[in-house]
């Protein structure tokens, strides 16, 4: 499904590597925290799935197709197979809700007629139906991540990157985010999630890759945050 | 593609940046006009050159007291010159007839007409060659001062220079309109780069759920399309105005006189498609190269 081999990332402007030969593969349907401290290469990771950017070493391979040797060109179709959820939200201000959810879906093309059908199924279902013409200032920052969990899964896509999803909410909030993204995996979406929250991975017990320097110090199924946090 | 989609983003994005945009279509206008105006003045000379080429290459003046044989013998010599394929053609002008000429090419000085005797102009032979760089073999078949022959005056030399002058006038239209254009280009540049900084939500979040790079471009490339297309118009507009406000007025008398030809509806006619079509088309591939270069979609 996903698999990294001896990926190496260098950023011009550092000379310690992002990723430094890191190896690991992630199967259909699974959970995985991505824990470690900031600079780790946590973000670095997602952002080599995307294709946000490419390895300076090393091959990345997502839903059996090799990243370095992908045109320009599909890497579109590529992000149509995933969804992004973010710290931040990233929720277009001046839309509502509903607008904001719909919006992944009118700007690839897809028919009116799906749009209007599956836009309420997946509002229903992060228990956001009653606020559909809400704008996001307008609500909660937990029911801000549910919109953009939404929108990140109104597309049904194979995976869903999740950067900090819950770096800006209290912990009663970050809990029922957490059950959303749970239910989503429940459907058969990979869900990998990199996170701070030791709580969360603490309580969930999925499995856990720790990165530190841009390496994998650990690598454990039902893992938990771990000691000296 | 959702044309409504498009559309609402395209008239969103000129909104935003108004003044931007103002600078931006007049530049392009300006620069646009100027191209007109150069590829009418270059019309304007390929149409003078007709007139005047045509008409006249050489002129073989008669001395003021020539006689009856010297003058058949001038033209016995042009009827030779046309027999052995140097003389186009050839055709005598009375003192009477230069006059009536002179008094149409100078209808707007009639000081001048007035101060000038009927007999003051020389008779002529006004010669068209075959090939106008023979000059110089004709004018030595007709040495000046002897057989009743005056002068020869080659006209090409003249209209040489009058036209170098007018070239030089194209020239530096061309010039002022490639700057004008230089500079629309950066401001359709920068217009472009600050209306993707603007919309940069819009475009990420497109991004990261796959919109095609085609989709997320299409909006910034109509916007500065649109633009261009609103330039064309003002500088086709420009030139409309020009020729009814400055060439139909200004120039009247010496398009009347045939001394300039006039600027047909159907030239600019001509020129607005390939205006419209630079305006289009320049703006577009201007905000193509922005995106390629500043702008990550």
């Amino acid at each position: 499904m996903i698999e990294l081999q001896h990926v190496t990332k260098l950023y011009p402007a550092s000379a310690r590597p992002a990723l430094d030969d890191v190896s690991t593969e992630i199967d259909k349907g699974e959970f995985v925290f991505l824990i470690g401290s900031s600079g780790s290469g946590k973000s670095t990771f997602l952002r080599l799935l995307l294709k946000e950017d490419d390895p300076t070493k090393g091959t990345v391979v997502v839903n059996g197709k090799t990243l370095n040797t992908m045109s320009k060109w599909n890497v579109p179709k590529l992000r149509r197979t995933m969804g992004c959820v973010f710290q931040d939200f990233r929720l277009l201000r001046n839309r509502t809700v509903e607008q904001n959810v719909a919006f992944a879906l009118e700007v690839i093309n897809k028919p009116q007629r799906t749009i209007k059908r599956v836009v309420p199924e997946v509002l229903e279902m992060v228990g956001l139906e009653g606020k559909a013409g809400r704008l996001p200032g307008e609500l909660s920052g937990g029911e801000q991540q549910r919109v953009a969990i939404a929108r990140a899964f109104v597309n049904r896509p194979l995976v869903l990157l999740a950067d900090e999803p819950t770096g800006n909410l209290d912990p009663e909030t970050s809990e029922g985010i957490m059950l959303l993204l749970e239910r989503i995996n429940r459907t058969g979406t990979t869900v990998i999630m990199a996170t701070h929250d030791y709580h969360i991975v603490d309580s969930m017990r999925r499995r856990v890759i720790e990165l530190n320097g841009g390496q994998i110090t650990r690598d454990q199924s039902r893992g938990v945050y771990g000691v000296g946090r | 593609m959702r044309v409504n989609f498009v559309l609402s983003e395209v008239a969103t994005g000129l909104r935003r940046n108004l003044t931007m945009t103002v600078a931006m279509i007049l530049t392009t206008a300006i620069s646009l006009g100027l191209m007109g105006t150069g590829l009418l003045i270059a019309g304007m000379i390929s149409d003078m050159k007709e007139i005047y080429y045509d008409k006249v290459q050489v002129s073989i003046f008669l001395a003021d007291d020539v006689t009856e044989e010297q003058r058949a013998g001038v033209e016995d010599q042009l009827a030779q010159l046309q027999s052995e394929g140097e003389v186009q053609s050839y055709l005598y002008e009375s003192k009477e007839d230069a006059y009536a000429r002179f008094q149409q090419q100078f209808s707007q000085q009639p000081e001048l007409v007035q101060n000038t005797p009927p007999d003051a102009l020389p008779e002529s032979f006004r010669v068209e060659l075959v090939n106008p760089e023979r000059y110089e073999v004709i004018a030595a078949q007709f040495p000046d001062g002897t057989n009743g022959v005056d002068q020869v005056r080659d006209e090409g030399d003249f209209l040489d220079r009058l036209f170098s002058l007018l070239n030089g006038a194209r020239n530096a239209t061309i010039a002022v309109a490639v700057v004008q254009a230089l500079a629309a280009l950066l401001l359709i540049s920068n217009t472009i780069q600050l209306a993707a900084f603007n919309r940069r939500n819009e475009t990420n979040i497109m991004r990261l759920v796959g919109a095609s790079r085609w989709y997320t471009q299409l909006p910034f490339i109509l916007e500065a399309a649109l633009a261009g297309l609103i330039g064309a118009l003002l500088a086709i507009g420009g030139l409309v105005l020009t020729k009814l406000l400055f060439v139909d007025k200004a120039l009247a008398g010496p398009i009347k006189a045939g001394i300039i030809p006039p600027v047909d509806w159907s030239a600019i006619a001509t020129i607005s498609p390939i205006i419209a079509a630079a305006g289009v088309g320049l703006a577009a591939i201007a905000a193509y190269v922005t995106l390629r270069l500043y702008v990550r979609l």
